[in-house]
């Protein structure tokens, strides 16, 4: 019993990794973020890079990650997000042109596929990455076995969670983001420049799934088109909790991930994903606007 | 010469090329080309319901697959492998190897479920099934999501994972519809004695003035009063419902046109490929034929439906040539958000663009002194 409930909150807590960046970007910028899978994808490739050349662990590849993956979103943002706001499902269409081209930079190494250059650590196999030491021995807790590095994973999304709570709530640039989400036109007029803030947000919100990258590298095999799964089911939580709720993406992502969990503990795997789809969907016909909604307040 | 002109000839000339191009081509490349006709319906579905009603469906892989899968247990009943085993009905072979050792070798109770095979015995009643089920689907989805008053993106979230669901359950239902291997070593279809042998001629008519048709209702349903009120309804809902429509409803019965094409789509793909898989009810799939539309134009059948035609003919094409096999993906990807970015009404908004100007130089050449006149039109129309 005890077993199901720490896999469905690990499951969970993997699902609130990838929803928390997508949950930022949509609710203060109306934009859906397609390629937001293919970040946590080039996170994750980013640890196997630090891991082959630079001999780096996975601790050190977060903060790369971070970086390398804000830089892109950053990027991203210039060259395809800025051209496309106010028709949003126009963002839908062009980032998942995003994510094709991402997934298939991977794929053909940057390009140098074509030039008989192989690059170790990419192209379209599948790679692995070693989890440090430190996770190796199981906790006990009495007869309760901890699995280390899902027990890290729940941590990790409980922190970022903290972090992105307090820089929405307690800073300047969070207040101003705020601002944006309740209406846009109006924080342009009091002289926030929307622009630059909507380029942050976007740049955080890829950072974030940069670091979902490193932790999925840990305990998933890295391939190319490992991301576009996980967009799927980012946004389910999105939806579910209430677009640009915090609070709501993590009640969302807990309850999908005991859902998930505890059907699959009863059935199997294929069956709690279809449950999960299925509440999903319910929840959505009930409550249109999600579980906590930001807006309607 | 007007604008309706040119359109009306712009159909014809799709039309002829459709139906001529079997003088060109041989066996294989019929097969093939008819193949990529059924895509080009499925343009013309995602056009009706994203273009027309404004409902962006995420899963119209979903009433694709159900057409698919319909007819194609029909077919799978007929085929040689099957009428070998059972008793006294026909059984597909995955169910024998899904059996329990002592299970009753007859259709109707070989497998939990397996009796929901009889009645597709009947090739009538899998054809019917292929139309029936997704509209069925679309009818439940669709009134219930437009009598609450879901929009916009929600819309598509929802149909994303019902379509999604439905692939689950038929994948896990692996006794009862193939599994992850879908229907395969299919018969050919039958109709009133006559057989369709998927790499004739007769087969490719069969696919090509199906799309001719579904081309031509489409217009029809389109210009047709229902079709303007659907239109007002998109570009605004509320004004319309203020006038007296019920939007819930004109909605709910385009996204069942839509996918009553979709499902006509899955059971012509059936004829021609001769098998079914769940790889058509994959998310992949749904968005593929959302960028068909994008490329061909949102708001345009026919180019919906001639972008999917291109857009297939060229990646399979391409992807034969060695260079391009493998960076065929990237070039579609960057093509995508070019065409996003720079040309949102697609192929068909260039072909308006042109047809505005070559209608405004006859004008002028015949009339100089309206020139000032067309100009200040075309602006205002701009």
């Amino acid at each position: 019993m005890l077993d199901t409930v720490f896999i469905g909150l690990s499951l969970g807590s993997v699902l609130l990794l990838v929803a928390l960046g997508l949950s930022i970007v949509y609710g203060s910028m109306g934009v859906i973020n397609m390629a937001h899978g293919e970040l946590v994808m080039i996170g994750a490739y980013t640890t196997v890079l630090c891991q082959i050349y630079l001999d780096l662990n996975l601790f050190a590849a977060i903060p790369i990650a971070f970086v390398v993956c804000a830089a892109l979103g950053l990027l991203i943002e210039k060259l395809v997000i800025r051209r496309l706001y106010n028709r949003l499902f126009d963002t839908l269409l062009a980032t998942w042109g995003v994510a094709i081209l991402l997934q298939q930079a991977i794929r053909l190494e940057f390009g140098l596929s074509f030039f008989g250059i192989h690059v170790d650590g990419l192209g379209p196999g599948l790679q692995s990455v070693s989890v440090p030491e430190v996770f190796n021995e199981p906790i006990m807790i009495g007869d309760f076995v901890l699995q280390p590095y899902r027990t890290f994973i729940i941590l990790i999304a409980l922190l970022l969670s903290a972090i992105t709570w307090f820089l929405m709530y307690r800073t300047r640039i969070g207040q101003q983001v705020r601002a944006i989400m309740r209406n846009k036109e109006m924080a342009a007029a009091c002289g926030i420049d929307v622009k630059k803030i909507n380029a942050i947000t976007f740049a955080y919100g890829s950072g974030l799934a940069g670091v979902a990258g490193v932790m999925m590298s840990g305990f998933k095999t890295v391939m190319p088109d490992m991301g576009s799964s996980m967009v799927v089911d980012g946004f389910l939580v999105v939806v579910v909790g209430g677009v640009g709720s915090l609070v709501g993406s993590i009640v969302a992502s807990g309850l999908l991930g005991q859902l998930n969990g505890f059907v699959a503990f009863f059935s199997n795997d294929i069956i709690a994903r279809a449950v999960v789809f299925a509440v999903v969907i319910g929840i959505i016909l009930w409550r249109p606007r999600g579980l906590f909604n930001y807006k309607g307040r | 010469m007007t604008h309706t002109h040119l359109k009306i000839m712009a159909y014809a000339i799709f039309i002829v090329v459709v139906l001529m191009l079997p003088l060109a081509l041989d066996e294989f490349w019929l097969n093939r080309t008819a193949k990529y006709l059924i895509f080009g319906m499925l343009g013309v579905a995602v056009s009706l319901s994203w273009g027309y009603a404004g409902i962006l469906n995420l899963g119209q892989g979903m009433f694709f697959g159900a057409g698919a899968y319909m007819l194609g247990m029909s077919l799978k009943l007929a085929s040689p492998t099957s009428l070998e085993q059972g008793n006294d009905s026909p059984i597909p072979d995955f169910m024998m190897w899904n059996a329990e050792p002592n299970a009753v070798i007859d259709l109707c109770c070989i497998n939990n479920g397996s009796f929901l095979w009889i009645p597709f015995q009947s090739q009538t009643f899998g054809l019917l099934m292929a139309i029936a089920l997704p509209v069925l689907i679309a009818w439940v989805l669709g009134s219930i999501i437009f009598r609450i008053g879901i929009s916009g993106v929600f819309i598509s979230i929802i149909t994303l994972a019902s379509g999604l669901l439905v692939r689950l359950l038929v994948v896990d239902a692996q006794a009862l519809t193939g599994g992850f291997n879908g229907l395969t070593d299919l018969a050919w279809f039958t109709l009133f004695g006559y057989e369709f042998d998927p790499y004739s001629v007769t087969t490719y008519y069969l696919v090509a003035c199906s799309l001719v048709a579904v081309l031509l209702v489409t217009r029809l349903l389109i210009n047709s009063r229902s079709g303007l009120v659907l239109q007002s309804i998109r570009d605004d809902q509320n004004r319309a419902k203020y006038l007296g429509f019920d939007a819930a409803a004109y909605q709910t019965f385009f996204f069942c046109i839509s996918a009553a094409i979709s499902g006509f789509a899955g059971l012509l793909y059936v004829i021609t490929s001769e098998f079914a898989s769940p790889t058509f009810m994959d998310l992949t799939f749904s968005i593929t034929m959302v960028i068909w539309a994008a490329v061909g134009g949102r708001a345009s059948i026919l180019g919906a439906c001639i972008g999917a035609i291109a857009i297939s003919m060229l990646g399979s094409s391409v992807s034969e040539s060695e260079l391009f096999v493998e960076s065929w993906q990237a070039i579609l990807g960057l093509c995508f958000v070019l065409v996003v970015l720079f040309m949102p009404q697609g192929l068909a908004g260039i072909a308006h663009g042109l047809c505005k100007k070559f209608i405004a130089y006859r004008t002028n050449k015949k009339r100089p002194y309206e020139k000032n006149k067309t100009e200040e039109l075309a602006k205002g129309e701009a």
